[in-house]
């Protein structure tokens, strides 16, 4: 599907420049560059006197960032874009981008300048590319992603359900909770936070000043249901897909080694097969017509007295006494088909003499 | 290639594989290249067996050995075989002291003393921190005496210690437990050599130094395999998750260095009723935070604190917060708890390993014993049945076909069972065929059943039995050896003829039919 391009030299010179350990280090030394001039950027002391290297260090870090991506993006412009990783590396960039073209269009103090420099952490995920167990890891757990995802949703529609039932027993009225329970967001805090069992004895406290029914069979209800029921659940699902997941992984892996072996064992064949078949057309004295032929003098050495001991399974006893059992097997099935075969042949036989003369003489035609 | 393909177009890669096997065994290639090497007459195992190799010594010593490559699995060769082995160790007159030094370490009287002596340590410590307080004068000669015991027990420590070094200086550094061993004894002496130089003996350090006295009772892992095997499991499964832990700390940095920017008007308020105000001042802080909200703890009301502020965003701060409880403590807590729960299965199953290798033996064993009784009722059954001979007539041509490849792999069979009548293998089995010629159809019945048993029989038990550690040896006359590959060859060609045929059968049945 691609088709060949004009400058396929260059293409895999680049190539191998990508795939090459030096540049590997250098990408993973900008990355942790970049991380530690963020964690810098925190000491409003060190910024301010450091303040030209730190710009110029990350403006180095951006540009070895960009070379990566033009260089990968040259080396498969259309591949690129469907892996994954590939794309997190373009998200970073975007994100690296933010903070100088915020500080043209908007000017020094942008207010949601910190937010921007928050961002420049995620920078480091991109460590992740270069480590083969993390990648494995994301895969096999990503895996379970799906049915992850299926959990979350039904918890959260559970809380949907309480949120609006806590928000009209609990906060519509005057006498109600209003920080609690006033508006669905709230709500849905508040209930975030039952689930998570954490602080939910002062809210129980709240709904318990202010003396509602059923304050405490609502709270304990959800607290079951959500904590207990579905985060267990959730753990529950994990466990029984990481575990698939890696036991797929594994045997994948294993089944690739297979693999290589046979291929190598295959290669041995060839060069044996290859260096007899060069000895055969070497031999200028006789022309030999056949392996057994070349090999007949040297069997006229072979001494009966003589003896071989080996201890290998082909040519051990076990071995020979289980092939013999097969093969006899195998005669007896085969006998038996070929009876078959000839009552079938004698009863179409006996069918055909029932039929007209004409057609008669035609399959037998076709028997013969 | 053309001229290697003698037997028609077939190309079987079994055949191929046992001709190669034949040009190893005799390495013909070499001989037909003129270097004419004699095929190796010898085995390893002849050469270690003593009796053997005074014949060896005697007869003709340039003779070949053949050296076979095998996964066998061996038992554990101990260092102290190792250096029984070694030239200077055989020839020298007295034996070196690291031998002696192995030898105390593995009698089982030292290594209970050395148990017996890590408890007493335990209860004198005991005894001397209950007595430490007290200044009763009649207790003075016990205090006396447990200090003199405390000393004596770290004595025979480091004497177990230099013992260790005797025996092997640079293996005692590569185990794990004996590096453990020796950081404790040095951890708790330090502070007894630091008072005999003479420091003063009242600060702080020193009295925390002499607490470490307790970790000699650690030492105690060390000995019992039980408690072994559980640390090694529980190492190997946190090992296993170790790019979890590199992720997780990954994302603590995010989450750390990217609070302490988002939360910075927070930090920078002037409010006074904030209760976790230096919670985001700085990176440490931060990652403290971060580690807090990690373990579900108080993060409402940290979040709520958040909110008195007005300059902070709440739906930034919100987002913040709920995705790092998600990914955090859900996500990544179920994450691990997942990952334990299946490093622990497989690690179990490896410490079965050995069990489930003797069971394969056993099995491989019995299968053995089974293919020879069968063999040995096969053999009765066909002499009885050769007498009354299955007189079916084969007129057609697919018939007479098949039967002439029948006494070709008659003949094979008639060799190779001649052959292996002279074997002088360990089993002594008399393959009596005379005449090889079809089943009567009585013991059609008993073939069928087996049939299906059997195939899936050999298949469980083949592998078994590859494995098995053979001591048997086979002693092949070389003719017939060779004779032997060259007939299995054939055969496979023969077979491969015979299936052909069988389908064309088919075939003209099946346009027979049509008509």
């Amino acid at each position: 599907m691609q088709k060949a391009r004009n400058d396929h030299e260059f293409q895999a010179f680049i190539q191998r420049v990508i795939e090459s350990p030096v540049f590997v280090m250098l990408m993973i030394s900008a990355i942790s560059m970049n991380a530690i001039i963020v964690v810098l950027w925190t000491y409003p002391d060190v910024r301010n006197a450091l303040f030209r290297l730190f710009e110029i260090a990350q403006i180095i870090v951006l540009a070895s960032y960009l070379l990566e991506f033009f260089m990968k993006v040259y080396v498969n412009p259309i591949g690129y874009w469907k892996q994954g990783y590939n794309l997190l590396d373009v998200f970073i960039i975007i994100i690296s981008m933010f903070p100088y073209s915020f500080f043209v269009i908007k000017g020094m103090h942008y207010s949601y300048l910190n937010i921007i420099n928050g961002l420049q952490t995620l920078c480091i995920l991109k460590l992740i590319v270069y480590s083969r167990a993390i990648r494995t890891l994301i895969t096999s757990v990503g895996q379970t992603a799906k049915i992850v995802a299926s959990v979350i949703i039904l918890l959260f529609l559970l809380m949907f359900i309480f949120a609006i039932l806590g928000f009209y027993l609990f906060g519509t009225s005057e006498m109600g909770d209003q920080d609690n329970w006033g508006n669905l967001a709230v709500a849905f805090f508040t209930l975030f936070s039952l689930a998570t069992v954490d602080g939910w004895t002062d809210l129980q406290q709240e709904l318990d000043k202010r003396e509602f029914v059923f304050s405490r069979i609502f709270t304990v209800t959800f607290i079951v249901l959500a904590s207990f029921i579905f985060l267990s659940m959730l753990v529950g699902v994990m466990i029984i897909h990481t575990e698939d997941s890696i036991k797929k992984f594994e045997r994948e892996l294993k089944l690739e080694r297979h693999q290589n072996r046979v291929e190598e064992k295959q290669v041995i064949l060839k060069r044996q097969q290859e260096e007899v078949s060069y000895l055969m057309q070497t031999q200028q004295n006789v022309n030999y017509k056949s392996f057994s032929d070349l090999v007949e003098s040297f069997k006229k050495t072979l001494n009966h007295t003589d003896p071989i001991v080996l201890d290998d399974f082909g040519t051990s006893l076990p071995f020979i006494s289980i092939y013999l059992s097969t093969l006899d097997n195998q005669d007896t099935t085969i006998y038996k088909l070929q009876e078959l075969y000839y009552e079938i042949v004698h009863v179409l036989n006996l069918m055909l003499e029932d039929m007209p003369q004409k057609q008669q003489s035609q399959s037998f035609d076709e028997v013969a | 290639m053309a001229t290697y393909h003698e037997e028609g177009s077939m190309h079987l890669p079994r055949a191929d594989a046992i001709r190669s096997r034949l040009i190893d065994t005799f390495s013909l290639i070499e001989h037909l290249q003129g270097l004419s090497q004699a095929v190796p007459r010898h085995t390893i195992r002849e050469l270690l067996d003593p009796s053997h190799q005074k014949k060896l010594m005697l007869g003709d010593q340039h003779q070949l050995v053949r050296l076979s490559i095998k996964p066998r699995h061996t038992e554990q060769i101990t260092p102290a075989r190792r250096l029984l082995s070694r030239l200077p160790v055989r020839c020298s007159q007295t034996p070196p002291l690291s031998l002696w030094a192995g030898w105390v370490l593995e009698r089982p009287i030292f290594t209970y003393f050395i148990i017996f002596l890590i408890f007493l340590n335990t209860i004198v410590l005991m005894v001397e921190i209950e007595l430490q307080e007290s200044t009763n004068q009649k207790l003075l000669p016990l205090k006396l005496t447990l200090e003199v015991a405390a000393w004596f027990i770290l004595l025979i420590f480091l004497l177990e210690i230099l013992l260790m070094w005797i025996s092997n200086f640079f293996l005692f550094w590569t185990n794990a437990w004996n590096v453990f061993d020796f950081v404790v004894t040095m951890l708790s002496l330090f502070p007894e050599v630091v008072v005999l130089v003479g420091v003063n003996g009242q600060s702080v350090w020193l009295q925390l130094l002499r607490i470490c006295r307790v970790l000699r009772s650690l030492k105690l892992f060390a000995r019992f395999r039980q408690i072994r095997v559980i640390i090694l499991a529980l190492v190997r499964a946190l090992k296993t998750m170790t790019p979890l832990f590199m992720l997780l700390l990954m994302f603590f940095y995010i989450f750390g260095v990217a609070g302490v920017y988002f939360f910075e008007s927070y930090t920078r308020s002037n409010r006074q009723d904030l209760m976790f105000h230096m919670y985001f001042l700085d990176i440490p802080n931060s990652l403290v935070t971060v580690f807090i909200l990690f373990t579900l703890d108080h993060w409402y009301a940290l979040l709520q604190d958040v909110w008195k502020v007005p300059e902070v965003s709440r739906t930034f701060s919100s987002i913040y917060v709920v995705l790092w409880l998600l990914l955090g403590s859900i996500l990544f807590r179920n994450i691990m708890v997942a990952l334990m729960v299946t490093n622990f299965q497989s690690i179990r199953t490896e410490l079965n390993e050995e069990m489930t290798y003797l069971e394969v033996q056993h099995k491989a064993d019995i299968f053995k014993r089974q293919i020879i009784q069968r063999r040995q009722y096969q053999s009765r059954d066909a002499l009885r049945s050769s007498q009354s001979k299955n007189d079916t007539s084969e007129p057609s041509n697919l018939e007479k076909e098949s039967v002439d490849l029948e006494p070709e792999g008659d003949e094979i069979k008639q060799n190779i069972t001649k052959h292996t009548s002279m074997v002088s293998s360990k089993e002594k089995e008399s393959f009596h065929f005379s005449e090889f010629s079809y089943y009567s159809s009585d013991s059609k019945d008993f073939e069928n059943i087996d049939m299906l048993d059997w195939e899936t029989h050999v298949h469980q038990n083949l592998p078994g039995l590859m494995e098995m550690d053979r001591e048997e040896r086979v002693v092949w006359p070389r003719d017939s050896l060779f004779r032997y590959f060259e007939l299995l060859e054939k055969l496979q060609y023969n077979l491969e003829e015979r299936k052909q045929l069988q389908e064309f059968a088919v075939r003209a049945l099946m346009n027979f039919e049509d008509k």
